[in-house]
C-alpha cells in the first residue's frame, strides 16, 4: 500500500521512483492508470494539475491526487440529490450544484413510468438520482431507475424532510459501505442509538436529505426537532472535523438540548 | 502601522465561494474568491475552453480604466496557467477585492477617485493563484510574481524589490514579473524609462525571488537569509501555505 | 449571469414547519444573533464584520473637494454599496440588483439622514473647500442579514476613521500629511444600528432576528428598525410583504433597542481595544493637535 503521500502542486515534477511500475512481473503488464488531478503529457511526463496528496497504489498500477474541491463535478454512477428547476417536453431539468448548467432527467426514467403514470414534479421538487452521463462537452444526465433492472432501488422523488449542505469529502465518507469502520463517521449510528427515528439520503454533490420517520404509533408527519438535530450533528461533524469520540459527545449534547 | 515584510496568506476565508484566499505582503492586502467552473453567459461562452473572468475592485471608489487594465493583464496570464480546455462552455470567475494599500505618509492622496497602482499587481496575481489552488481548479503550473523598481540613489541606480509607494514615486521604472513553477516567464509589464541592461538586471532579480530552487537536502533546516537573497522566497511560501491547507482539507478523505 | 438557486419546496416547507415548533436550523433562539465579530485594518477606517457566514468590509476615505453650491456650509458624505460577484456569481458588475438598491437606501437613511456624522464640521472654507467623506461597503460573503452587518460595518469604519488634520492661517488652508500631524477623528454625533426582523407564517405571526440566507428566501416579510442606544429611532422600513400586527411591531422595537445597546457596547469595547493597540507607549496623546469639544 501507499505509505508515502507527498504533497504535490500543479506543475511539480513527480520523482520517477514514485511512479508505480508493474509490481508483479509474473502477471501481464497492466497499463498505468491515472486518476483525477494528474495529466499525461506525451511522451512520458506525468504532471499534477491540482494541489493535494499524491497517492500511488502499486499493486493496481494506479496513481491519483487526493484533493478537496468544493464544486461538484458530475461523474457517472454517482448518487446525487437534484432539485427540479423546470420541466420540458421530454425531460426535467434538474440542478446539481448552484450556478452550473442543469442536468437532464428523462420523464420516463422513473420506476414503472409511462407517459400517463410518470410522476408530476413541480419546480423545486427534490429527487434522489444516479448520474448516467457526464461529459465535459455535454450537460449531465441523471436517472431515477436502474436501466438494467427497471427497479428504483431507493431512487426517486424525495418527499418532505430537509436538505443540508455538507462538504464533498464528507459526503463521500457517508456513502462508504462501511462508513463507521473505514470512514470514522459514526454520528448517524449514534443518533439512532439515542432513539431518534429518521431516514437519510446522501448525495455526492454535497447534500444530505434527512427526514423524520413516522413514529411507532403510525403518526404521520415529520418531527422537525429530530431532523434539525440530525442535520446539525452532520454539519458540525463535517465543519469541525470531529473524531469518533467527539462525535459521541456532540450527539449526547444535541439530544440533551432537544429533550 | 508598519507594513509586514514577509508575505502572509490564509486560504478558504470565504465560506460560500468555491475557493478563496487572503494575502498580504508589502502593505497590500487582497482577498480573492474563485467560483468555477460555472455556467457562462452566452456572450462569454467558448465551445472549446473555459472563459476566465477577472474582476478587480479597489478598496475605495469605483473601478476605472486602470482596474480594467489590470484585469486584462491578469486575465491573459491566468488563462495561460489554468487548463481551460478541461471545461468547455463554462466560466471561471476570479474576483479580487483590494482591502489595504500601503499609504504614502508624505502625500495626501486623492482617495475618492482612487485608482490602483501598478505595484499592486504581484499581490493581485499571487492572491488569484492561491484562490485558484484553494478552489481546486486544474492548472498547468503554479506561479509567483514580484514587483521590482529601479530607483536612483546617490547618482547610481539601485534595484528595489517590493518598492514602497515613496520609492515608486521617485523610481525611474517599475516592473512586474511573474514566473511559473517551471521557471518560464509568464508576465512582464514595465512602466517608465529603462535600458536593456537594467531590464536584464530586473529580470535576474525577479527570477531569483520567484524561482529559488527547492532545498537540496531533505530534512536539513533551510538557511534562508532574507537579506542575502534580497526578498522573500515566493516558491517556498506557496508550498508551505498549501501544505497546511491540503492536510486540513483531506481530513474527510 | 447564472441565476441564484432557489431553495427546494422541501426546504421551504421544512423551515416553516420547524419555526412553528420554535426551532431554527442552526439551533438558535428566534431572537438570537449569530456570533458577531469585528476587526479593524492596519489603516484607519477599515472595518471587517462577520456575522456567521456573512462578511462585510467597510472602508472610509476622505478628500478635499468643493461643496455643493446649494449647501455651501456642509461637507459631503456618501455611502457606496456595490455587490460584486464575490458575494454571489448571480450579481453582475455595474448592474445593480434590487437587494443592492435596498441596502444603499437603508444605509443612507440610517446613517446619513439621521445626522450621525456632523457634516457641518466637514466644511473648511465656506462655499469653496470641504471634506468629502466616502464609505465603500464591500460584501465579501452573503449568508443573510446583509443590512444589519453592513450598517454595523459602516458605523464602525466611520468611528475608527481619522481624516488628515488641517489649519487655517491668514486665509491659507493647510492640509497636513500623516507624517506631519497625526490625523483627527470625525465629529460623530450618535451611532445608529439596523436591526432586521423577518416574518414567517401566513399572517406573519412568527418573527425572528438575524435571518440566514435560506430563511430570507422563505420569509413573507421583513422590517428593518434603525435606532441608537438611547432608543431614538432613525427609521423603520417595512417594504411590502404580509401585513404584521401593530402590537407585534411594538414588541419588535423593544427587543431592537436592547440589541442596539448590545451592539453599541460591543463597538465601544472594540474601539477601545484598537486604540490601545495603536497607542504604544502613550505617544498618541502628545501627537494629537485636536481640541476636546
Amino acid at each position: 500500500m501507499a505509505t508515502e503521500r507527498p504533497l504535490v502542486l500543479p506543475g511539480d515534477v513527480i520523482p520517477p521512483s514514485l511512479i508505480p511500475t508493474s509490481a508483479n512481473p509474473n502477471k501481464k503488464q497492466q497499463p498505468l492508470r491515472l486518476g483525477p488531478g494528474l495529466r499525461h503529457i506525451p511522451p512520458s511526463d506525468i504532471v499534477p494539475t491540482v494541489a493535494g496528496q499524491l497517492i500511488t497504489v502499486p499493486h493496481k498500477n494506479s496513481m491519483w491526487v487526493e484533493y478537496n474541491s468544493s464544486r461538484y463535478t458530475p461523474t457517472p454512477s454517482d448518487l446525487v440529490i437534484a432539485t427540479i428547476s423546470r420541466s420540458g417536453p421530454d425531460f426535467y431539468y434538474a440542478s446539481l450544484s448552484p450556478y452550473t448548467a442543469n442536468a437532464t432527467l428523462p420523464h420516463l426514467s422513473f420506476e414503472g413510468a409511462t407517459k400517463k403514470t410518470r410522476p408530476q414534479l413541480p419546480p423545486g421538487s427534490l429527487v434522489y438520482a444516479r448520474v448516467t452521463l457526464a461529459n465535459k462537452h455535454m450537460d449531465p444526465e441523471i436517472e431515477c431507475v436502474s436501466s438494467a433492472t427497471g427497479k428504483a432501488d431507493g431512487l426517486g422523488p424525495l418527499k418532505d424532510g430537509m436538505v443540508f449542505d455538507i462538504s464533498l469529502g464528507f459526503a463521500r465518507r457517508l456513502l462508504m459501505a462501511r462508513s463507521k469502520e473505514e470512514g470514522k463517521v459514526e454520528v448517524l449510528e449514534l443518533l439512532g442509538e439515542e432513539g431518534l427515528a429518521f431516514e437519510t439520503a446522501v448525495g455526492r454533490n454535497g447534500k444530505v436529505w434527512v427526514s423524520g420517520a413516522s413514529d411507532a404509533k403510525g403518526n404521520e408527519g415529520v418531527n422537525a426537532k429530530t431532523v434539525v438535530v440530525v442535520g446539525r450533528a452532520l454539519q458540525e461533524t463535517d465543519t469541525k472535523r470531529l473524531g469518533v469520540e467527539q462525535q459521541r459527545k456532540l450527539v449526547k449534547k444535541l439530544v440533551r438540548e432537544m429533550r | 502601522m508598519t507594513a509586514s515584510t514577509l508575505p502572509e496568506a490564509a486560504l478558504g476565508v470565504l465560506p460560500r465561494a468555491d475557493g478563496s484566499a487572503k494575502y498580504s505582503h508589502a502593505g497590500y492586502t487582497v482577498t480573492a474568491s474563485v467560483n468555477g467552473p460555472i455556467e457562462a453567459q452566452r456572450r462569454d461562452e467558448h465551445p472549446y475552453e473555459a472563459h476566465v473572468d477577472v474582476i478587480v475592485r479597489p478598496a475605495a471608489g469605483v473601478g476605472g480604466t486602470r482596474e480594467r487594465h489590470l484585469e486584462s493583464i491578469l486575465q491573459s496570464s491566468l488563462t495561460q496557467i489554468i487548463l481551460v480546455k478541461n471545461f468547455p462552455r463554462s466560466l471561471i470567475q476570479v474576483v479580487l477585492q483590494v482591502e489595504d494599500t500601503p499609504e504614502n505618509d508624505y502625500v495626501n492622496t486623492k482617495l475618492v477617485q482612487a485608482s490602483l497602482n501598478f505595484a499592486i499587481m504581484p499581490a493581485l496575481f499571487q492572491t488569484s493563484v492561491l484562490a485558484l489552488l484553494s478552489a481546486g481548479v486544474p492548472m498547468r503550473a503554479t506561479a509567483a510574481a514580484t514587483a521590482v523598481a529601479v530607483v536612483p540613489e546617490d547618482g547610481a541606480k539601485k534595484i528595489v524589490v517590493d518598492p514602497s509607494p515613496r520609492q515608486i514615486e521617485i523610481a525611474q521604472s517599475v516592473h512586474v514579473l511573474a514566473f511559473t513553477s517551471q521557471e518560464e516567464l509568464l508576465l512582464a509589464e514595465s512602466e517608465g524609462d529603462f535600458t536593456v541592461k537594467e531590464w536584464d538586471d530586473v529580470y535576474e532579480t525577479a527570477q531569483k525571488i520567484c524561482c529559488r530552487p527547492a532545498s537540496t537536502k531533505e530534512g536539513m533546516e533551510m538557511v534562508l537569509d532574507e537579506e542575502d537573497a534580497g526578498g522573500p522566497d515566493m516558491r517556498h511560501f506557496l508550498r508551505s501555505t498549501l501544505e497546511s491547507k491540503v492536510t486540513a482539507d483531506l481530513h474527510w478523505k | 449571469m447564472p441565476r441564484e438557486a432557489e431553495p427546494s419546496l422541501n426546504e421551504r416547507e421544512f423551515v416553516l414547519k420547524a419555526l412553528q415548533e420554535n426551532t431554527r436550523l442552526d439551533g438558535r433562539e428566534l431572537d438570537q444573533y449569530r456570533p458577531l465579530e469585528l476587526t479593524f485594518g492596519d489603516q484607519y477606517g477599515v472595518a471587517d464584520v462577520t456575522l456567521g457566514k456573512t462578511r462585510v468590509l467597510a472602508k472610509a476615505s476622505a478628500e478635499v473637494t468643493v461643496p455643493y453650491t446649494d449647501r455651501p456650509l456642509d461637507g459631503i458624505f456618501n455611502i457606496a454599496t456595490e455587490l460584486s460577484p464575490m458575494t454571489s456569481p448571480a450579481f453582475e458588475v455595474n448592474r445593480p440588483t434590487e437587494t443592492e438598491v435596498l441596502i444603499s437606501r437603508l444605509l443612507e437613511k440610517t446613517v446619513r439622514r439621521s445626522g450621525a456624522l456632523d457634516t457641518e464640521s466637514l466644511c473648511l472654507v465656506a462655499g469653496q473647500k470641504c471634506w468629502s467623506i466616502r464609505v465603500d461597503v464591500h460584501v465579501l460573503s452573503h449568508d443573510g442579514n446583509l443590512i444589519d452587518a453592513a450598517c454595523f460595518a459602516v458605523v464602525a469604519a466611520l468611528r475608527h476613521f481619522r481624516k488628515p488634520d488641517t489649519s487655517m492661517e491668514g486665509g491659507v488652508l493647510t492640509v497636513y500629511t500623516p507624517a506631519e500631524r497625526e490625523p483627527v477623528p470625525l465629529s460623530w454625533l450618535h451611532s445608529p444600528f439596523c436591526i432586521t426582523w423577518s416574518f414567517f407564517g401566513e399572517e406573519g405571526e412568527i418573527a425572528l432576528l438575524d435571518a440566514t440566507w435560506l430563511e430570507e428566501q422563505v420569509r413573507v416579510g421583513s422590517c428593518t428598525i434603525s435606532l441608537n442606544k438611547h432608543g431614538e429611532i432613525c427609521q423603520i422600513a417595512k417594504l411590502g410583504g404580509t401585513p404584521v400586527e401593530a402590537v407585534a411591531l411594538l414588541q419588535c422595537t423593544n427587543v431592537a433597542l436592547s440589541r442596539a445597546k448590545d451592539f453599541s457596547a460591543f463597538l465601544d469595547r472594540k474601539l477601545a481595544e484598537d486604540a490601545k493597540r495603536r497607542d504604544k507607549g502613550g505617544l498618541l496623546a502628545e501627537l494629537s493637535a485636536e481640541n476636546d469639544r
